[in-house]
C-alpha cells in the first residue's frame, strides 16, 4: 500500500522535521566523519524507502501468488489491495486458489525455488510493469530463504476470521518449504491441514496477515534497519532477533493480539535455524570447540565433534512435530499457542530433548500461578491431551534392553538387576502411573538423558585389565562362585556361570617423538600428549653431616619400605600367577611360567644374606619385620617359599621375637603371621621342631618376653602341639631321641608356672592337646596348677 | 533401571519415586523428598529432579532446613542446582516410616534468630578460648572448615 507507507512515511518525516530540523545536516556531517570520505553518499532515506517498498511487495506478492509464476512484475498497488480489510477478504480465497496450479511455471524462470519455496509474485494480479532489475532483484530476494521467510509473512488475504487464519499461519510455513506441497496445502483450506511435514515446523515469519498493518510496519521497519546493504542476507541477519521466526500455527489466530506482538517485539524469539534439517549438523559444529592457535594438531587428543561432557540433544523438529500434532487438532483456544511456543522454548533451553513420544507429558505447565506472560491465562487444556501418549510405559514391562556395554556383568549379576528392576517396577507400576500423572513437574530428566548419564558412568567400567581395576567386584563374583559350587549339590551338575568380562583392546599408545625429515634435534612442541621436558634437572645430593646422621636414619626406613614395595609386587605377581596362567594362551604359557620362576627366586634371595647366598638373613627378615607392611608382606610370602627358607624365616622370628614384639607393641599385628607359620611349623621336622623350640628359648628370659606376647605364646603352644601330635601319632617319632625336647619342654613348664598369669599373655588359640603333652612330663600337681593356668588364660582370653 | 553394577544410582530416584512398596488398599500421596547436607553445613530438603555425571542436583520445591537445638526451621527456597562437589551426603527421606522425633518446628525468623544466637555464643566462647590460650602463651591455629589446601 504505497499510499500508506507514504502517509506513514509523511508523518515520521514531519516528525523529524519539528524536532530536528537543523540537527539533519549535522547528522549527514557525523556520517562522513564516521565513516570518511569514502562512505557511501547515498541518501539513506530513498534506501530505505525503496527497500521497504521492496519487501512489502515480496509479502504482498508472496502471500497472493503461492503458484504463481510467469513474469514478477511488482506492483505497490497489489500490496495495498492484499491489504484490504478483512471484509473483502474472503474473496481472496478463490483467487488464490485458483492461482495453485502456477508454480509449474516457475522452473522456467531458471531459479530453483525449492530452497526458497517461495513462489514469485502472482501473474495475474501484476502486470508486468518493473525493469527487468528490479525483478531480478527481487527474485533474488526471494530465492534468499532468510528473506523468503520473513518476505513471505503476507499470505493470502487478512484473515477471514479466527478459525481460517489459523489455516493460514499453518499454510504459510508449509509453503516456504516446499513447492510441492503448496498444491496440496490449499484443497485443505476450510480444514486444518494434516500434521507438519516431516522437516518439522519452518522458521515461519508471524503471518503478517495477522498482523495489524500498522504492526507489519514496525516489523518491517525494524527488520530493514541497517541501511546501504544491498545484500539482502544481511539486512534479515542484522535484524534484531528477528529471523525467521517460528510460530505455531495455533498462535496464529489472534495475532492481532496486540500483547502478543507487543512482547514478541519486545522480548524478540530466538531465532532457530532456518532449516530443520541441517539442525544436527549445526548444532554439533556449533559445539566444537574453536580451532586451537596454541598448541598444534600434533600429538594432540583428537578433536571431537562434540564434546564429551555434551547432554543429548535431538533436532528441534522432531520436538516441534510432535509438539504440534497434538495441538493442531481440536479447537484449541488461541491462547494456547503462545503458552507452546514458550513451553518448547522453555524446553529447548533446558533439556535439549523432546522424547515426547515416550517421554510423557513433557515440560512443566505451571499452572495458572507462575505465568509471566500475560496472556497465559487458565488452566491449560492442553495437559490432558498430552497426556495422550501414555505416560511412562513403567520399566516393568519389559526386561529393559540390556545395553552393548552392559554384557560384561557376570550372569548372576544380570539375574539379579532383572529381579530387582522387576520387583520394584511391580509395585511400582501400580501407583508410579498415578504418581506420575498426578506431578506435573516430572521427567523433567528424560528417559534418554538418564540413559546417557548411566552410559557415562558405565564408560568408566570398560576396562582394559579388568583384574587391575575392578578387583573387588571380579573377586567378589569368584567367590560367590564358589561358595554356590560348594552349596550345590554335585549331583545337580548345574552349569555354574562364568564370568567372561570382554577386554577393551589394549592399544598401546607408544610415543614416537615428532620428527621432521633434515631437522635437528628435537622438536620443542609439546601438548598433552607428548609433554616435553623443558628443564633438565639434575640430582644432587648434599653433603652435610649432621643432616646426614639424621637423614639416615630416614634413610634407613625409607629403604625398608622401598624393600617392602619392591617385595610386594613381585609378591602380588607371584599370588596372581594361577589367575593368569589360566587365562594366557597355550603360547605364552611358557613365558609366564619362567617369569613366575623368576619372581619367586628374587623374591627368596631377597631374604637371603648378601654374601652367603643361601641363608635367610636374619638382618634382613628383622628389618623388613620392623615395619607393620613388612610383617604383612611375610605372613603373604611364608606360603611361597620353599621349605627350607620357609623354616630358616620362621626360625629367624624366633630368635628374633622379643624384638619384633617391643617393636610391634603398637600395631600388634603379628598375629597376621600366625597362620602362615602353623602350616610351616606343621611341615616341620623333629629335629626343626626342637631347634625352633630351642631358638624361642634362646636367650635368658627370652621366654618370659615371648610369653607376655601374645603372639609368643602363641608360637610357643603350637610348637609344643605340634610335637604332641607328633609324639602322640608317630610311636618312631624321633623327638625323643635327643632329650633336648624333653629338657625344653621342661623348661617351658618351669617358665609357664612361674610366670604369674596376669602377666601370661592369652593366645590366640589354645591347642586342645597340650595337656596331654604335659601330662607326659609333669606330676599331677603341676600339672593341676598348669591346667587352672592355661584355662584361666583361655577363659580371659 | 540401574546398570551400573554394584553401585548406588541416582537414576532411580529421580522425581517422585518411591522404591518401597505402598500399603495395599491405599494409594500414596506423599511423594519422596531427598535430603542433601552441602559442605557448607546447609542442609536441604527437595524433590529430586535431574543429575548428571559429576552428581549436580536439580532440586525442586527446596526448602532449606536449619537446626538450632531442638528447634527446626524451614525456609522456601524455590529450585537449587547444586554443584557435585558441593555434596556430603544425600538421601531419601521415607515418607513411610514413622515420623516421631523430638523436634519441634518454628517460623522461619525465629529459627533465623536463634541460628544466630547459637553463631553469637559460639564465637564468644571461641574469643574467650583464643584470649585464655594467648595469655598462656599458646596458640592453636584456626583450622577453617571451608579452606582444604
Amino acid at each position: 500500500m504505497f499510499r500508506f507507507q507514504s502517509l506513514d512515511e509523511d508523518c515520521t518525516l514531519e516528525e523529524e522535521d519539528e524536532g530536528l530540523v537543523e540537527e539533519e545536516d549535522e547528522i549527514d556531517q557525523f556520517n562522513d566523519d564516521t565513516f570518511g570520505a569514502g562512505a557511501i553518499n547515498d541518501d539513506w532515506q530513498e534506501e530505505h524507502k525503496r527497500l521497504a517498498e521492496l519487501d512489502e511487495r515480496d509479502e504482498l506478492a508472496a502471500g497472493l501468488s503461492l503458484g504463481g509464476g510467469g513474469t514478477l512484475g511488482g506492483e505497490p498497488d497489489l500490496g495495498g489491495t492484499q491489504h484490504s480489510s478483512s471484509s473483502s477478504s474472503s474473496s481472496r480465497l478463490p483467487p488464490s486458489a485458483g492461482r495453485l496450479p502456477l508454480p509449474s511455471s516457475l522452473p522456467p524462470l531458471g531459479f530453483s525455488s525449492s530452497s526458497s519455496g517461495l513462489p514469485p509474485p502472482d501473474v495475474e494480479d501484476r502486470p508486468g510493469d518493473g525493469d527487468l532489475a528490479e525483478s531480478l532483484a527481487r527474485l533474488i530476494l526471494e530465492a534468499d530463504p532468510a528473506i523468503a521467510g520473513v518476505g513471505a509473512a503476507e499470505r493470502p488475504g487478512p484473515p477471514p476470521g479466527p478459525g481460517l487464519s489459523g489455516l493460514h499461519g499453518l499454510d504459510q510455513p508449509r509453503v516456504l518449504q516446499q513447492t510441492s506441497s503448496i498444491p496440496h496445502q490449499h484443497p485443505h483450506h476450510p480444514q486444518l491441514p494434516p500434521g507438519p511435514s516431516a522437516s518439522g515446523l519452518p522458521p515461519g515469519p508471524p503471518p503478517s496477515s495477522m498482523l495489524s498493518y500498522q504492526q507489519q510496519q514496525h516489523l518491517m521497519r525494524r527488520g530493514t534497519a541497517p541501511m546501504g546493504q544491498m545484500n539482502s542476507h544481511s539486512i534479515w541477519e542484522n535484524s534484531m532477533g528477528f529471523g525467521p521466526v517460528s510460530v505455531t500455527p495455533g498462535l496464529v489466530t489472534h495475532m492481532e493480539d496486540s500483547p502478543l506482538m507487543s512482547i514478541i517485539k519486545e522480548v524478540g524469539l530466538p531465532k532457530r535455524p532456518p532449516q530443520g534439517r541441517n539442525d544436527e549438523g549445526r548444532d554439533l559444529s556449533e559445539r566444537v570447540p574453536p580451532p586451537r592457535s596454541s598448541s598444534p594438531v600434533i600429538g594432540s587428543p583428537p578433536v571431537r565433534a562434540v564434546p564429551i561432557g555434551t547432554p543429548p540433544k535431538q533436532p528441534m523438529s522432531h520436538a516441534l512435530n510432535h509438539q504440534n500434532s497434538p495441538l493442531c487438532r481440536g479447537p484449541f483456544p488461541p491462547r494456547v499457542g503462545p503458552v507452546l511456543s514458550q513451553i518448547q522454548r522453555a524446553q529447548l533451553l533446558n533439556s535439549q530433548v523432546a522424547g515426547f513420544p515416550r517421554g510423557g507429558p513433557g515440560p512443566p505447565l505451571l499452572p495458572g500461578g507462575g505465568g509471566f506472560r500475560p496472556f497465559f491465562g487458565g488452566p491449560p487444556p492442553p495437559h490432558g491431551h498430552r497426556m495422550g501418549p501414555p505416560p511412562p510405559h513403567g520399566p516393568p514391562n519389559h526386561t529393559p534392553p540390556i545395553r552393548h556395554n552392559t554384557t560384561h556383568l557376570h550372569p548372576q549379576h544380570r539375574r539379579m538387576l532383572t529381579q530387582r528392576m522387576q520387583s520394584r517396577g511391580g509395585d511400582r507400576g501400580r501407583t508410579g502411573g498415578d504418581r506420575r500423572s498426578r506431578d506435573p513437574y516430572s521427567n523433567l530428566m528424560t528417559q534418554k538423558e538418564k540413559e546417557w548419564v548411566t552410559k557415562i558412568q558405565m564408560m568408566q567400567l570398560q576396562s582394559t585389565d579388568p583384574y587391575l581395576d575392578d578387583y573387588y567386584y571380579q573377586n567378589y563374583y569368584e567367590k560367590m562362585e564358589k561358595r554356590q559350587e560348594r552349596e550345590r549339590d554335585s549331583s545337580k551338575k548345574e552349569h555354574t556361570t562364568k564370568l567372561i568380562t570382554p577386554q577393551v583392546a589394549k592399544v598401546e599408545h607408544t610415543y614416537r617423538p615428532v620428527q621432521f625429515a633434515g631437522s635437528l634435534g628435537k622438536l620443542t612442541v609439546s601438548s598433552v600428549n607428548n609433554p616435553r621436558k623443558m628443564i633438565d634437572a639434575v640430582v644432587t645430593t648434599r653433603t652435610d653431616d649432621e643432616e646426614k646422621r639424621e637423614k639416615q636414619v630416614w634413610n634407613k626406613r625409607r629403604q625398608i619400605l622401598y624393600t617392602v614395595e619392591k617385595m610386594y609386587s613381585l609378591l602380588l605377581e607371584v599370588q596372581d600367577f594361577e589367575k593368569r596362567f589360566v587365562q594366557t594362551p597355550e603360547e605364552d604359557r611358557d613365558a609366564l611360567v619362567e617369569q613366575h620362576k623368576s619372581n619367586t627366586e628374587q623374591l627368596c634371595s631377597s631374604l637371603m644374606e648378601k654374601e652367603w647366598e643361601d641363608r635367610v638373613s636374619d638382618e634382613q627378615c628383622v628389618m623388613i619385620m620392623s615395619v607393620r607392611k613388612g610383617k604383612r608382606l611375610i605372613s603373604r610370602l611364608l606360603p611361597f617359599l620353599p621349605s627350607p627358607q620357609a623354616t630358616a624365616v620362621v626360625m629367624a622370628i624366633a630368635r628374633n621375637l622379643p624384638a619384633l614384639a617391643k617393636k610391634d607393641k603398637q600395631d600388634q599385628v603379628l598375629c597376621w603371621l600366625v597362620e602362615p607359620v602353623s602350616t610351616v611349623i606343621q611341615s616341620l621336622s623333629s629335629s626343626s621342631l626342637t631347634d625352633l623350640l630351642q631358638e624361642l628359648q634362646g636367650s635368658e628370659g627370652q621366654l618370659a618376653t615371648v610369653l607376655h606376647n601374645k603372639f609368643g605364646v602363641t608360637l610357643l603352644y603350637l610348637i609344643l602341639s605340634e610335637g604332641e601330635r607328633m609324639q602322640s601319632s608317630d610311636p618312631n617319632c624321633q623327638l625323643m631321641d635327643d632329650n633336648r625336647w624333653t629338657e625344653l619342654v621342661f623348661s617351658v613348664t618351669r617358665e609357664l608356672l612361674s610366670v604369674p598369669s596376669s602377666a601370661l599373655s592369652p593366645p590366640l588359640f589354645t591347642p586342645p592337646n597340650l595337656l596331654s603333652l604335659f601330662s607326659r612330663y609333669v606330676d599331677r600337681q603341676r600339672l593341676e596348677l598348669l591346667q587352672d593356668k592355661l584355662q584361666m588364660s583361655a577363659l580371659s582370653r | 533401571m540401574n546398570y551400573v553394577p554394584g553401585t548406588a544410582s541416582l537414576i532411580d530416584d529421580i522425581d517422585n519415586v518411591a522404591s518401597c512398596l505402598p500399603q495395599t488398599g491405599s494409594i500414596v500421596t506423599d511423594y519422596n523428598k531427598h535430603l542433601v547436607l552441602l559442605r557448607d553445613g546447609r542442609t536441604l530438603i527437595g524433590y529430586l529432579r535431574s543429575i548428571d555425571q559429576f552428581a549436580n542436583l536439580v532440586f525442586h520445591q527446596t526448602v532449606e532446613r536449619i537446626h538450632v537445638g531442638k528447634k527446626f526451621g524451614d525456609i522456601p527456597r524455590g529450585i537449587f542446582i547444586v554443584r557435585g562437589e558441593n555434596v556430603v551426603l544425600l538421601g531419601e527421606i521415607d515418607v513411610e516410616k514413622p515420623c516421631d522425633t523430638v523436634l519441634q518446628q518454628v517460623s522461619i525468623e525465629e529459627i533465623l534468630e536463634e541460628q544466630r544466637l547459637q553463631q553469637q555464643t559460639k564465637q564468644e566462647t571461641e574469643k574467650v578460648k583464643m584470649q585464655v590460650l594467648k595469655d598462656r602463651g599458646l596458640s592453636i591455629p584456626k583450622a577453617d572448615n571451608l579452606d582444604e589446601y
